[in-house]
């Protein structure tokens, strides 16, 4: 609800479809959170875990779905913080739905177990979609986060964490990705362009960061623009630049330019630095 | 003026088959020498081979599935990258090679032109802005329309006439707005009933939501695509893909498609019969029998290539059947109203009993048919491999002794369920030039490809003649595009963009107000932000239809 603000209404909960005209009363919504929100609020169901156990739920729930027995543990135990009981009660939801979807941010992702926890909830897919409809999608942090995964992937064959040191793209998350590489201290200079680094990254991160010269492609203030040596106002995509947009499952849609900046598109910005390096290589290439 | 001199022309349209002719190259485009300024560039070809660039019919390379399996397989990449130069830039894959590294790949092959061979209407804007990532070659999408609900909808009609004006509108719409080329269908009716659970599917099974067969969905949209007269025939995945004993399920396909041009694509994977015991074996032999004598349909092959390979399709029902037999990695989506698509990664063996009887299946078919016109070369890629692979499947087709070692690496059971070894023919260059470039040039109705006549694109190959004809065309020795030579020395000397190629089929381009009503109840994006703009076409060309 927080992040994804019109999704409830427009495209899961609350959406009216061919085969479930009533819209959310034909509907069944579960969160599981650790702590109360906007989104669990408007739940039929809550699960409130307790943190740093995601992997271990879907464990069970792939356990049960397969019919294992479960040593040690009876109907009132708690998994995650939550009775067995019901656990067992959401998975026979699950294999009643015609068509499921679960959705997941990255509570998951960037809690104790990581990349694991993501690969036994997609596991627990893969085996429910043995009898029952249902899939997953990942609701990547605010706007277009989607977009620069995929035209990243069709250019270098990677999503993100991509190093060109070398002359050609590596991939290496927990290496090449931003935290690790500042913590290291592997950069000398940085181009940030459509994210705030001031409000995002940690600490020891943001510290080294700003000891190096940064150039900053930023529409509004921030908690960034205070410090980048450069500063490069642009004109906000979807606003004052046309662009493309995808959206959490992949369906690219066009961005409009509704009213004229005084400020260049980050694409023209970028595109002029490019053609002044080019231009200044092509020099040093020629011996002048 | 640009001339390429002493060089054998292969140019099967124009009736050349090795003649030593020069060929006179301005403005992109191929002139008649009187009528044009001086020669002020000079490719000597002597010793070589010269073709017109070649014309890949069906390959996945740009759109949302080709990304997809992209980010799911980065072990696809670690091992195949391309350094960037000053003329062109980075890449990394092998069987889902990036962008640009495609463009460059099929470049140094000669080849000048593709077609990205399955689109959903709603993930189009993805696939052109890929394509216009995509340097070398001019290129087109096929519009997937097969198990799209509205058209569904549509072909619940009783009334005749009403429902073929119906169609044609539905086929013009879905083209316009999704700036494609063709008409795609991929196994008609069963993706949307896997959807619901129902894995059968035969021609005549109702097929939900409203219970049309797949029989009457090809019938109808091969009819509507004859009617619209598009530039190339309806594109048709035949039901029932790679099971045992599917060539039945085709050759009643085209029974029922008689005299209504089609397109059957990698027909390899159709072309299965069954033993006693239900075990594979090959039908090509009854296939081309039938497709002798029906020059209205064409095929293109899908051979398999053993080695890896990413096999991705809009086939979702087989992608889950691939995906439980092998265990391997799967992702599977479901494209709202309009189609399924799902990706498998697996990798071909010659040990493998089944996958060496595919091999000799898709060769049976090249060698066993007799008018190359019909024939297209294609690996399906990546699903039967990557595009890659091209100059070795030549090799084995024009030379007999070579083909012959590698079957004895078989599986020997393979050999008594195929005919492979049992055939003598080898290709010839003009039929190797028909069945990469004229050919597929031809069927797409692409008048301006595949030939060097007057007034032809510019696009043309060059090949230094060889014994190996593996090695021969692996690396062209001159590739030009649009009169441009772009490919010399191994090296990639520019990257260019190439033309998008759209039809403008005629008839309205609006949508029907009763089905305008279903978009907006049905679809998650607004009907006015539903076609994609030109913004998104760098240098469009419109083919004509009729």
């Amino acid at each position: 609800m927080e992040s994804h603000m019109r999704h409830f209404r427009k495209f899961s909960a609350a959406s009216r479809g061919m085969y479930i005209p009533e819209g959310r009363k034909g509907r069944k919504v579960v969160v599981i959170d650790v702590r109360p929100t906007a989104s669990s609020r408007m739940a039929d169901i809550f699960l409130q875990v307790t943190p740093g156990h995601d992997f271990e739920i879907a464990s069970v729930l792939r356990a049960m779905l397969k019919g294992l027995k479960l040593e040690g543990l009876d109907e009132e135990s708690l998994v995650g913080g939550v009775a067995l009981s019901r656990w067992r009660e959401l998975l026979e939801l699950v294999k009643k739905s015609r068509y499921g979807v679960i959705l997941y941010g990255i509570g998951l992702t960037q809690s104790r177990g990581k990349d694991l926890n993501l690969e036994q909830v997609i596991t627990l897919v893969n085996e429910i979609n043995r009898t029952a409809r249902f899939c997953i999608m990942p609701m990547r942090g605010h706007a277009n986060v989607n977009g620069s995964n995929q035209v990243l992937t069709w250019q270098t064959g990677y999503p993100f964490a991509i190093n060109y040191n070398r002359g050609y793209p590596r991939f290496n998350p927990g290496e090449f990705s931003v935290v690790d590489m500042l913590k290291r201290k592997d950069i000398d200079a940085a181009l940030i362009v459509a994210t705030d680094p001031g409000a995002h990254l940690p600490q020891f991160a943001l510290r080294y960061l700003q000891s190096v010269p940064t150039i900053l492609l930023e529409p509004t203030i921030t908690l960034s623009t205070s410090w980048a040596n450069v500063v490069i106002p642009v004109a906000p995509a979807g606003v004052g630049a046309a662009g493309t947009y995808y959206r959490m499952d992949n369906v690219p849609l066009r961005l409009k330019k509704i009213v004229d900046f005084p400020y260049p598109s980050d694409v023209e910005v970028l595109q002029a630095i490019k053609e002044r390096v080019r231009h200044a290589k092509n020099h040093k290439r020629a011996g002048l | 003026m640009l001339k390429i001199t002493n060089g054998q022309v292969y140019d099967p349209a124009n009736g050349l088959s090795g003649e030593v002719k020069d060929i006179y190259i301005e403005g992109g485009k191929i002139v008649n020498p009187s009528s044009a300024s001086n020669v002020d560039e000079i490719i000597d070809a002597s010793g070589c081979v010269v073709m017109p660039g070649g014309v890949e019919i069906h390959s996945h390379i740009a759109g949302a599935k080709v990304n997809s399996a992209r980010s799911m397989c980065p072990e696809d990449h670690y091992d195949h990258f391309k350094v960037s130069t000053w003329e062109s830039r980075a890449g990394t894959g092998y069987t889902v090679p990036t962008t640009y590294l495609t463009g460059y790949l099929y470049s140094q092959l000669g080849y000048t032109t593709a077609f990205e061979a399955a689109v959903p209407p709603l993930e189009a804007r993805h696939a052109h802005e890929e394509l216009s990532d995509t340097p070398m070659l001019d290129a087109g999408i096929y519009t997937l329309m097969g198990n799209n609900y509205m058209l569904m909808k549509v072909l619940q009609e009783k009334d005749d006439s009403r429902r073929r004006e119906r169609i044609r509108n539905m086929i013009t719409w879905l083209l316009t707005s999704s700036q494609g080329y063709a008409v795609k269908v991929v196994n008609p009716g069963g993706v949307e009933s896997w959807k619901w659970n129902q894995r059968k599917v035969d021609l005549d099974t109702p097929v939900p939501p409203y219970g049309v067969t797949p029989r009457t969905i090809i019938y109808e949209l091969a009819a509507g695509v004859d009617e619209l007269k598009l530039p190339h025939a309806m594109h048709l995945h035949a039901n029932h893909l790679g099971e045992t004993g599917n060539y039945k399920t085709t050759l009643e396909t085209m029974r029922t498609l008689e005299g209504l041009r089609t397109h059957f694509t990698h027909l390899q994977f159709h072309s299965y019969g069954a033993t006693k015991k239900g075990g594979i074996k090959s039908a090509a032999p009854e296939m081309v029998d039938y497709l002798n004598e029906h020059p209205e349909f064409t095929f293109d092959i899908g051979q398999i290539v053993f080695g890896p390979a990413t096999t991705m399709t809009a086939d979702a029902p087989m992608q889950f059947n691939l995906h439980q037999l092998t265990g391997n990695k799967w992702i599977n989506s479901d494209i709202e109203m309009e189609t399924g698509s799902g990706i498998v990664p697996l990798r071909y063996r010659p040990s493998i009993m089944i996958n060496a009887v595919q091999w000799c299946i898709g060769l049976e078919l090249l060698l066993l048919s007799q008018n190359p016109w019909q024939v297209v070369l294609t690996t399906d890629h990546p699903n039967g491999g990557p595009f890659t692979a091209y100059p070795e499947i030549i090799r084995m087709l024009m030379d007999r002794d070579y083909r012959r070692s590698r079957i004895e690496k078989l599986n020997p059971r393979a050999l008594r369920r195929t005919y492979l070894q049992e055939l003598d023919r080898e290709y010839t260059l003009e039929e190797i030039a028909i069945i990469t470039r004229s050919a597929p040039a031809r069927i797409l109705g692409l008048t301006d490809k595949g030939h060097l006549g007057i007034g032809a694109d510019a696009d043309v190959a060059i090949y230094r003649e060889g014994r190996n004809k593996s090695r021969m065309f692996a690396k062209a020795d001159h590739v030009l595009k649009d009169g441009k030579v772009v490919f010399r020395d191994e090296q990639t000397l520019e990257g260019v963009a190439g033309k998008r190629f759209i039809v403008a089929p005629d008839g309205p381009r609006a949508l029907a107000p009763d089905l305008v009503e279903d978009f907006k109840n049905y679809y998650t994006v607004q009907l006015s932000n539903f076609a994609v703009q030109e913004e998104y076409l760098l240098r469009p060309q419109e083919i004509p239809c009729g």
